[in-house]
């Protein structure tokens, strides 16, 4: 199993979610770094600067407003090239228990998983040693 | 029964005298427009949109009668179809019925009140319809608007409370009394975004549901309990809070409603100022007359980018992510100025600022 620490950036507009996110994450002891981004644009633009070979556990809000998650989801497949595509793990992170927002989300091949909130430290162990 | 405007009924016959006739008989009861061949027919369904029952004679040469109402069953849908023939053929009823979609076959020669009876009956069906796809279109308004707000509900009133309970948990394993604060800090705004976006939504009820009040408008004292509401933001947040107010004479208006729509706009200026900067203002000016109030509110803040001027008084749309706004004060303000036949105008720089000028007339 591949211990190595980890990057993640969370992608939400609220503060305290940014917050519980990046405490829950700093809990697993296995980040590298934490960033977190109140709109998804700016979190797009950062991801196309990091380099080509490192792998970033992305965790991206479904409703924000300017850019949601969804349209996050299609800018990240049309701007960021696909051989690095698979440096970001992509993970939704939402409060929704909307049917309908699970059922898009499945349509995306490249998300690996929806979480719900409250993100829980177990739920993302889980995540992580599935991917680690 | 009391007698409102004549119903207005169509009847083609290529036959001129059955025409006259007809139109004799009924001229004090009906208003009757006549036409010589579909085609004829056909010209005054569009000059007259407000034909409730058409009469078709069966055989004209040309078109039929059932060729004729199936023709315009598709666009004129509301008129109830009667046909007349004097060949009372099985083959041609059921066309009618199926292809013509006739609302009654009257056989001729038709007695007065075989007609009356045809008329008053198909009336009363068309009333009936229209007013049920009237109604039709309101439901289907109103459930889109419900599907918003279960999505809204299930989402942006969840939100703070998963977020709180994410909240706790760090909370209780957490020995560090700054982070316990500051979490702390963190829930109280997110749960008082939640409180704002209830009241928003009982504000959408009352201007949806409510009936109208008019009422003579104190513009002095609506101004003071705008002062009372925003001077503890204006004193937090360091912004001047500015009015200006000009009355001459009664204006005259709905209070409520009013009120709605100059918190939600003066709420929006305190709420997205730009945080560094200085000499951070608000300004409200009033000018009322019997005509007429304009109400304008001006700020510094952080303005609104061009690409989302027009969107900001839809349902749940917000323009930024600074800030918990509920996508909803704006929408609000809208419905309440239709409902008082108001205007808004929007100017917004941004990094600079935003008025917004509100026109009501008087009742």
């Amino acid at each position: 199993m591949n211990l190595d620490k980890m990057y993640f950036i969370v992608i939400d507009d609220s503060k305290l979610d940014c917050f519980i996110a990046e405490k829950v994450i700093q809990n697993t002891g296995r980040s590298e770094s934490v960033r977190s981004f109140a709109g998804a644009s700016e979190a797009l633009e950062y991801m196309k600067a990091l380099p080509p070979d490192r792998k970033t556990v992305i965790l991206v809000d479904i409703q924000m407003p300017l850019m949601n998650g969804f349209e996050f989801l299609d800018a990240f497949k049309n701007n960021i090239p696909v051989e690095k595509q698979s440096n970001f793990i992509i993970n939704l992170l939402s409060s929704s228990i909307n049917e309908s927002d699970q059922n898009r989300a499945k349509a995306y091949p490249f998300v690996n998983q929806f979480l719900n909130k409250p993100l829980s430290k177990g739920a993302l162990e889980n995540m992580i040693s599935a991917i680690a | 029964m009391e007698k409102q405007e004549k119903i207005k009924v169509l009847y083609i016959d290529d036959e001129p005298h059955n025409l006259v006739g007809l139109k004799a008989t009924f001229r004090m009861d009906y208003n009757i427009l006549t036409a010589n061949s579909a085609d004829e027919g056909r010209a005054l369904l569009e000059k007259h949109p407000d034909i409730k029952v058409i009469l078709c004679d069966q055989r004209m040469p040309g078109k039929t009668g059932v060729q004729f109402f199936e023709e315009i069953t598709h666009i004129f849908p509301h008129p109830v179809r009667m046909l007349l023939t004097g060949y009372t053929d099985i083959e041609s009823v059921v066309n009618a019925i199926n292809r013509g979609h006739v609302y009654r076959y009257i056989t001729k020669p038709w007695t007065e009140a075989d007609i009356r009876s045809a008329i008053e009956e198909g009336y009363k069906y068309y009333v009936t319809s229209t007013m049920l796809a009237l109604r039709n279109e309101e439901l289907q308004k109103a459930y889109d608007e419900l599907d918003k707000f279960a999505y809204s509900i299930t989402h942006d009133m969840r939100g703070p409370i998963v977020s709180s309970l994410g909240a706790i948990e760090i909370v209780q394993n957490s020995n560090d009394l700054n982070e316990v604060k500051e979490v702390a800090g963190m829930m109280e705004k997110s749960l008082q975004s939640m409180d704002a976006l209830i009241q928003n939504m009982h504000e959408y009820y009352t201007i949806k549901r409510g009936e109208l009040t008019i009422v003579d408008i104190r513009f002095d004292e609506l101004i003071n309990d705008f002062k009372e509401v925003f001077s503890v933001t204006a004193k937090m947040g360091n912004i001047d809070f500015e009015i200006n107010l000009q009355q001459e004479g009664v204006f005259r208006s709905d209070e409520l409603t009013l009120k709605i729509i100059v918190t939600n706009l003066l709420s929006n200026a305190f709420k997205y100022q730009r945080s560094n900067a200085v000499s951070k203002f608000v300004k409200l000016d009033v000018k009322a007359t019997p005509e007429s109030a304009t109400v304008i509110v001006r700020d510094n803040g952080i303005g609104i980018e061009e690409a989302y001027v027009n969107d900001i008084f839809s349902m749940f749309f917000r323009a930024t992510s600074q800030n918990t706004g509920s996508g909803f004060g704006l929408y609000n303000v809208k419905d309440a100025l239709r409902k008082l036949n108001g205007h808004i105008q929007v100017h917004s720089k941004p990094g600079e600022g935003t008025e917004f000028r509100v026109e009501i007339p008087g009742k």
